[in-house]
């Protein structure tokens, strides 16, 4: 039981970890390239899902993927057991920010992977959801129904879009539940879900349309939260002081 | 303004090559604030303020701009982390590494590009900004360690230590608002491509790297020595040329030039 806590509390595991995620995910990037078929629905659906459909039934073209997830898996018990251990000493000596900080970083480190792990399993994808000027398409099994109130781009003379946004209703049943304005980074927000404008053109018989994505990520706010309390202990870490060690 | 601003580009481009002219031929090293790479920064700060003006837009897209602000990082770099005594010894490889993606950027289109609307926000800049920023401390890091492998020496070790360090915090930076940016933009944090894979792998790579020098020598470790440590810093320039280069130019990707 000692080995083991001190292999789970050791910088060693740490490093190899480290290590076998960087070439589990360089491998990764070259394989997923060679089989689009098996990857480029990857962000259609929450990771669980494509894993369950795919990952097992295709375990050799995936398998920089379990790499990848077991050794993320050991960073973060390292990260986690090592901070536990830490932080029991710290608090038995002297706590300062100097020998805090590194364990916050850790916490968000965790607190970033956990969350995503969250999103991963319990969040959810609606792609693709195409609506005419005017018009109404449900959003997958939500059982909201999307309708395309408006549509405008300013379209520049060389023919790119300079911006383009839709008025959008959200409705369950008759009763409309939201509305908004939704352009590039301005997604529409409800009960959890961002409606995301992806696309535009023009119907055959000359009406604009839109294409949204619905996606839901239970885990972004903590992400979010971790990710930025990570760069504020980060911050903390290197400016208080001239470091020590270089 | 145009062609101005191009002519602030070359002379730029002249001046660090004169740097590493100078360098290469031994001539001594003048005072930094009147060196020619000192000249250089400030010509090519002008030309990038410029064309952020003529196109309404941080001049980080495309592998114009893309090249060109990692050369202009990388000889920031060389004020923040080799400036003075021994570390000014680093300006030599250094100067390289500045010329050679300002050369790189002399030879690809320079028109003005449009802004796609995804971009049209602050986010932008602010991850594009911070990541070309830590790569450009990770330049410096390879000549910090290069200079530490042939001769040694206390200030050297500190500052290559160093720039593994804030190259790692500003890196990270970069990859929180780019993750913002993301969920804002395209409905997720987080994509499945090689660049963001490759990202995590370099972000990991100097996290795990900035743990190193803590293990005790013991079994199954033979310790990790200054000159492994400045090694490991100096490989890390090529993980993140793989990340930036690599990944945009040979796999497909959200980030492909």
């Amino acid at each position: 039981m000692r080995a083991l806590w001190r292999f789970l509390t050791s910088l060693k595991t740490c490093a190899w970890a480290g290590l076998a995620f960087c070439a589990a995910g360089a491998v990764g990037s070259v394989v997923m390239g060679r089989y689009p078929e098996l990857f480029s629905d990857m962000d259609a659906q929450v990771l669980a899902g494509w894993f369950a459909r795919k990952g097992l039934i295709s375990p050799v073209p995936t398998l920089w993927l379990y790499g990848l997830l077991l050794s993320t898996g050991l960073l973060v018990v390292n990260a986690a057991c090592c901070t536990f251990e830490r932080l029991v000493q710290i608090f038995r000596g002297k706590a300062t920010l100097r020998r805090l900080m590194p364990h916050v970083m850790h916490l968000a480190f965790l607190g970033v992977v956990l969350s995503h792990l969250v999103s991963s399993i319990y969040g959810d994808r609606i792609p693709g959801v195409a609506v005419p000027q005017g018009g109404f398409a449900p959003v997958g099994n939500t059982g909201w129904v999307l309708s395309l109130d408006r549509f405008d781009a300013l379209m520049a003379p060389e023919g790119y879009p300079k911006d383009f946004s839709a008025a959008v209703t959200l409705y369950r049943g008759m009763s409309p539940v939201a509305r908004g304005v939704v352009r590039s980074n301005e997604p529409l927000f409800h009960e959890g879900y961002g409606i995301y404008i992806k696309n535009f053109g023009a119907t055959p018989w000359g009406a604009p349309y839109a294409v949204f994505d619905a996606n839901r990520d239970p885990g972004a706010t903590l992400v979010l939260a971790s990710s930025l309390l990570f760069t504020l202990a980060n911050l903390i870490y290197l400016f208080p002081a001239r470091r020590e060690d270089g | 303004m145009f062609g101005l601003h191009l002519v602030l580009f070359w002379l730029s481009l002249f001046a660090y090559c004169l740097e590493a002219g100078l360098q290469i031929g031994g001539v001594p090293s003048k005072p930094v604030f009147r060196s020619a790479l000192f000249a250089g920064l400030v010509l090519h700060a002008l030309f990038l303020g410029l064309r952020w003006a003529l196109s309404g837009h941080a001049p980080m897209a495309g592998l114009f701009e893309s090249l060109t602000v990692f050369s202009f990082c990388s000889a920031l770099a060389a004020f923040l982390f080799c400036r003075s005594g021994e570390t000014r010894l680093a300006w030599k490889p250094l100067s390289l590494l500045v010329a050679f993606p300002q050369a790189g950027a002399a030879l690809v289109g320079k028109q003005l590009t449009p802004l796609y609307p995804a971009l049209d926000t602050p986010w932008f800049a602010t991850h594009v900004g911070f990541s070309f920023l830590g790569y450009g401390i990770f330049a410096a890091g390879l000549a910090l360690a290069w200079v530490y492998m042939r001769k040694g020496g206390e200030e050297v070790y500190r500052a290559g230590a160093r720039s593994a360090l804030y190259g790692f915090s500003a890196f990270s930076a970069g990859m929180v608002c780019g993750g913002i940016w993301a969920f804002y933009a395209w409905g997720s944090y987080w994509i499945w491509t090689p660049k963001e894979i490759w990202s995590v792998v370099l972000w990991l790579y100097f996290a795990v790297l900035t743990h190193l020098k803590f293990i005790t020598p013991g079994p199954g470790w033979p310790g990790w020595s200054r000159r492994m440590e400045m090694g490991a810093t100096g490989a890390g320039y090529f993980v993140m040329l793989a990340t930036f280069l690599g990944v945009s130019l040979l796999l497909r990707s959200s980030h492909s030039f």
